[in-house]
């Protein structure tokens, strides 16, 4: 047979694969990564969607966890100085109903309950980053103002409505009690009871003045009952932050799988495909000028 | 003939010499002429045609009769130059389809600005606005990241469309082309079978021809038939392009989509028949690639608008009103994509709200749900981009890996046409030494039968040595 005597479109497509291939590698090495285009690897395209996705979320889940965690634990702390702030007025009602004070006494001790129920009032008013923690979905205005027709002398101006964040996906965490929850509740009033205790002792009766501190014991476990929430929420935050940190990084390793070269693979390669076209482009340069012409003498 | 053998011996050979000489040019001729073309695309080889001159017997001698040439002949294999033709058609096919598609798949790469990264900035100020409800900066931040996922529809749309319009105007355009070669191919034809009918090789004008139908083929995809006239060149689906010296132009009308329509010589519409080629590849991306790109980007916008609207018009801006549209769709399906706009544009529009108070944020994992819920379509929104995306890359992928892959057969094939038509320096350079010995060799004999005709002339003459 006959053999093809042009070589040339052979060695040009020859050329060109082994130019590709270096271009290829290049590229790779060049950006860092295997898939700069979806049909470079359609399927490694088409997941880093959702990695994409996934990982500015998780991003923003880690930041929202963060902000609600100082939040709740401030709503937290507040609650604490409340605990202790009823646990002094407990002490002063019950050392206002041993029977041993006289009335000018006794209206110290009221001074001092009616001190402790103001320091509650501003607990209860706190606010965070320039939101109220304790007015439910009302967060713009104070929770608590003074009112001459509440029977504690303050009045509620939240609502009974609760926040709840997203930190994860299908996952949002409740981040508040309505203060009509905590301070004002038709069950357990604790500003009630601690303008109760006052009024008890102004008026200096011992037996009231025992009621009323009961109460205000009452009031106590219950405000420790509601602290609890908080508490589960700041441990559920922080697990969250764990599995959240473990996501990221299992994205990222999911994202280097699909889409990232292997540094030393490419450069391997790389190096290979510059050989190669190196190779090719020696082999051209040696046949394409050899023909019968080059071998035969001129006669003069 | 027989007259000069009477004539004598010497005379015979001389006229043998004469001949060889004659048969040695046209055979250098032949070579010379090889080499020259050794270039000339599409060029086929030519050899002479030599045979000997039938022997005389005569009185019981047998003279030899010398040799004769009797025409150059074109080394050319029909059957390879059809499949040429057609993985050709297939080849240019593939690479329309491959161009448009890379330029098309940059719009689905990830680059910051495509529909996955805006939509994950949508999807996490969302998220934000969960932790934040009453900062106004979370706030904006959703209104604002809206309007990019909006654009980034919009401008996957609208470069959807621009590169429908492209293929558009290269149908017309290839059209065009096709009429020009078909009409310059009836020609051809016409000469070739005049010189066939005369018994003599197409040669040059087949030469011609053969490349003007490989460049034809080039635009569409094309089926060669020889009949008695000369080729007949058809469509793929036997529209006729060329019937001997006849062209039949096609023609292109603008149809009720608005594109461009290729009609045969009677009108009839055979937009949808035409494969292979420029013109198919075009067409194919034209009418069905971009269409089946652009219907899922419509469904999608405006699926995700309705699903999000409806979270809106679940709850309550920070201004206490009840949530209205929060993107805007056209009422039409079709522009979905391209219309795509965020309608509200202050930010206490956004309904955070679920009770109507200002601090509440009891909304916004509906919001955010409208972004990881099924849609009608039975996909979460990311998932019905993340399927475009690998649809759109592997078609690249396919069509690219397709033109590589006939490129290499096409190769083959033209290897093959090569080592049958192909004209060899080394071969040419070795023939070229062959005739110009044998040149060298009859010019010998024609110079000793003339020294031999002087010493038989002078024979009688005493003086003469």
């Amino acid at each position: 047979m006959r053999v093809n005597p042009n070589m040339v479109p052979d060695i040009l497509a020859d050329l060109q694969q082994s130019q590709t291939a270096v271009n290829t590698s290049l590229q790779e090495v060049a950006t860092g990564k295997s898939v700069n285009v979806p049909s470079d690897n359609p399927v490694a395209a088409s997941d880093m969607v959702q990695n994409t996705i996934e990982t500015a979320n998780v991003d923003q889940y880690t930041q929202n966890v963060s902000s609600t965690l100082s939040m709740v634990q401030t709503a937290d702390s507040s609650l604490g100085s409340v605990v202790t702030s009823l646990t002094q007025a407990i002490s002063l009602g019950t050392e206002g109903a041993n029977g041993t004070n006289n009335s000018t006494d006794l209206q110290e001790i009221a001074t001092q309950v009616q001190g402790i129920l103001q320091s509650v009032v501003a607990q209860a008013n706190t606010s965070y980053q320039g939101t109220y923690l304790f007015g439910g979905t009302e967060t713009a205005s104070t929770p608590y103002t003074a009112s001459a027709a509440s029977s504690s002398g303050y009045a509620y101006n939240g609502n009974n409505d609760t926040n709840s964040v997203a930190v994860g996906d299908d996952m949002n965490v409740q981040v508040n009690l309505p203060g009509s929850q905590i301070f004002s509740s038709s069950n357990t009033d604790v500003l009630g009871s601690l303008s109760s205790l006052v009024s008890a002792l102004q008026s200096g009766n011992s037996s009231q003045i025992q009621t009323a501190t009961s109460g205000v014991t009452t009031a106590l476990n219950y405000v420790s009952q509601q602290r609890v929430f908080y508490g589960n929420a700041v441990s559920q935050m922080n697990l969250q932050e764990t599995s959240l940190q473990q996501e990221t990084v299992s994205l990222t390793s999911q994202q280097s799988n699909l889409i990232d070269v292997n540094e030393a693979q490419a450069a391997t390669e790389l190096s290979q495909a510059e050989t190669a076209n190196n190779a090719a482009e020696a082999a051209a340069a040696k046949v394409l000028p050899d023909t019968l012409l080059n071998f035969l003498v001129p006669t003069q | 003939m027989p007259d000069l053998v009477a004539m004598g011996g010497l005379n015979t050979s001389l006229l043998i010499g004469m001949q060889a000489l004659e048969v040695s040019e046209g055979a250098l001729n032949a070579t010379s002429n090889n080499i020259a073309n050794s270039n000339t695309p599409g060029y086929t080889r030519e050899i002479p045609e030599i045979s000997e001159t039938p022997e005389t017997v005569s009185g019981g001698t047998v003279t030899g009769g010398g040799v004769s040439l009797d025409g150059l002949q074109s080394v050319r294999d029909e059957l390879l130059n059809l499949q040429i033709q057609q993985q050709t058609s297939a080849q240019s096919g593939a690479d329309t389809e491959s161009s448009a598609l890379e330029q098309i798949q940059t719009n689905f790469a990830s680059t910051g600005n495509d529909i996955a990264s805006t939509f994950s900035a949508f999807s996490s100020s969302l998220a934000q606005l969960s932790a934040s409800p009453s900062s106004t900066a979370a706030q904006a931040g959703v209104i604002s990241s809206g309007q990019n996922l909006a654009e980034s529809f919009n401008t996957a749309a609208n470069s959807l469309t621009a590169e429908q319009s492209a293929m558009n105007t290269q149908v017309t355009q290839t059209v065009a082309q096709i009429n020009s070669l078909t009409q310059q191919i009836a020609q051809l034809n016409g000469q070739v079978s005049q010189l066939t009918a005369a018994g003599q090789d197409g040669g040059t004008i087949e030469d011609q021809r053969d490349e003007l139908v490989q460049q034809l083929s080039q635009l569409t995809g094309i089926s060669v038939t020889q009949s008695s006239d000369g080729e007949v060149i058809t469509t793929g689906n036997g529209t006729p392009l060329v019937m001997g010296s006849q062209s039949y132009s096609l023609q292109t009308t603008t149809g009720s989509n608005g594109m461009q329509h290729v009609l045969d010589s009677n009108g009839t519409d055979i937009t949808a028949t035409l494969q292979g080629g420029t013109l198919g590849g075009s067409i194919q991306v034209r009418d069905h690639v971009i269409p089946s790109y652009l219907t899922q980007l419509n469904t999608l916008a405006s699926q995700f608008a309705s699903a999000f609207n409806a979270a809106q018009a679940k709850g309550f801006g920070s201004n206490g009103n009840a949530g209205q549209n929060f993107f805007s769709v056209p009422a039409n399906g079709a522009g979905a994509a391209a219309g795509i706009t965020v309608s509200i544009t202050d930010p206490s529009q956004i309904a955070i709200s679920s009770d109507g108070a200002a601090g509440s944020n009891g909304n916004v994992a509906n919001l955010s749900a409208a972004l990881t819920n099924a849609l009608p379509s039975g996909q979460t929104p990311s998932q019905a981009y993340a399927n475009l995306v690998f649809q759109v890359g592997n078609d690249a992928s396919n069509a690219s890996t397709q033109s590589t892959a006939i490129g290499q057969n096409i190769l083959q094939l033209t290897n093959q046409q090569s080592s049958v038509s192909g004209v060899s320096i080394d071969e040419e350079t070795t023939n070229l030494i062959r005739y110009q010995t044998a040149y060298e060799a009859a010019a010998r004999i024609v110079s000793t039968i003339q020294q031999l005709g002087t010493v038989t002339l002078d024979m009688g003459s005493s003086q003469s040595y």
